[in-house]
């Protein structure tokens, strides 16, 4: 058995692997502009749709790492299906990630989200103690040609 | 604000780095917060962060990957395309503080008929400690008319 697997419960056992039920991601003009903006892009591409149009592109171009925000109602979001543990580690920490852009997304794209979670390992540190660590791979796919647009793969640490 | 101009693979060399000198005004971080999603009470909640024995709100991990998204999109221009990036959220950045994002060149190569760069990436504190550290691959426009041969 690999480090940090030695300590695993059944259920976070059973949990690696385990992938949830597509999220419809909307990649709209306003979010664009607002997450740009957030980042401090400045090209035009990301805020003027004649801008986009005029450098080639269908709309607003969707700056690397960008995805949309979740449809739907916010208040009536289902849980993911996968187990967080919170109970036994419930401060948590974003050790990583990593971006993977396969295609250029747009405004207008409409993406499913399917989420694996990788593994699951608990290991010791000095600062926290106990650090369950958890790896998880996103994939977005667009819906209008069902083709895989980019992976964004995350680290999350509990305590 | 200062941005990096879109680069040429015949013209970028290991060693070069590249730097984009970020404030982080709790305003960024609230932008941030509503565009993202993330609205973690440590990264726009004075009260919260001191009661967690933070001299102050943090800066999103997040943020901190996508601003090294930033440069690196800057660094390859429209002609170029962001291959991928990775970043270890090494160490908590307090905000109101200038954080400087690096991306320092360590490759340069062929695949194919793509013109490749790797890059160590990362932000650095006032102090010049690193907290945040990663790599990059970026594909990078030629110089118009050069023919594809490799370095090597």
């Amino acid at each position: 058995m690999s480090e940090g697997h030695e300590d695993l419960t059944p259920a976070m056992r059973s949990a690696i692997g385990s992938m949830t039920e597509p999220s419809v991601m909307e990649v709209t003009r306003t979010g664009i502009r607002a997450w740009a903006l957030a980042v401090g892009y400045t090209h035009p591409v990301h805020f003027d749709e004649r801008a986009a149009v005029a450098a080639g592109f269908p709309d607003l171009l969707s700056p690397p790492g960008y995805f949309g925000a979740p449809a739907g109602d916010p208040r009536r979001r289902e849980a993911s299906g996968q187990p967080d543990f919170r109970e036994e580690f419930p401060r948590t920490l974003h050790g990583g990630s990593e971006v993977e852009m396969r295609e250029r997304v747009f405004a207008g794209d409409v993406l499913h989200a399917v989420t694996t979670l990788k593994d699951i390992r608990i290991v010791a540190s000095r600062s926290y103690g106990r650090l369950l660590i958890r790896v998880s791979e996103t994939e977005y796919r667009r819906l209008a040609d069902d083709r895989v647009v980019a992976y964004n793969r995350n680290t999350g640490l509990a305590y | 604000m200062r941005t990096i101009k879109p680069q040429f693979w015949d013209n970028v060399h290991e060693g070069d780095e590249f730097t984009l000198v970020e404030e982080m005004p709790s305003k960024r971080l609230v932008m941030w917060a509503g565009a993202s999603g993330d609205f973690n009470p440590i990264h726009y909640d004075d009260q919260h962060a001191r009661g967690n024995l933070l001299p102050d709100i943090i800066v999103h991990g997040a943020l901190k990957g996508m601003l090294i998204g930033r440069l690196l999109q800057e660094i390859c221009g429209l002609q170029g395309h962001v291959r991928v990036w990775n970043a270890s959220y090494r160490g908590m950045d307090i905000a109101r503080r200038p954080l400087t994002v690096y991306a320092r060149v360590t490759r340069t190569y062929f695949d194919g008929t793509d013109a490749l760069v790797d890059f160590d990436v990362g932000a650095r504190r006032e102090d010049g400690s690193e907290s945040t550290r990663g790599t990059a691959t970026v594909a990078l426009a030629r110089i118009p008319g050069t023919q594809p041969v490799s370095r090597d």
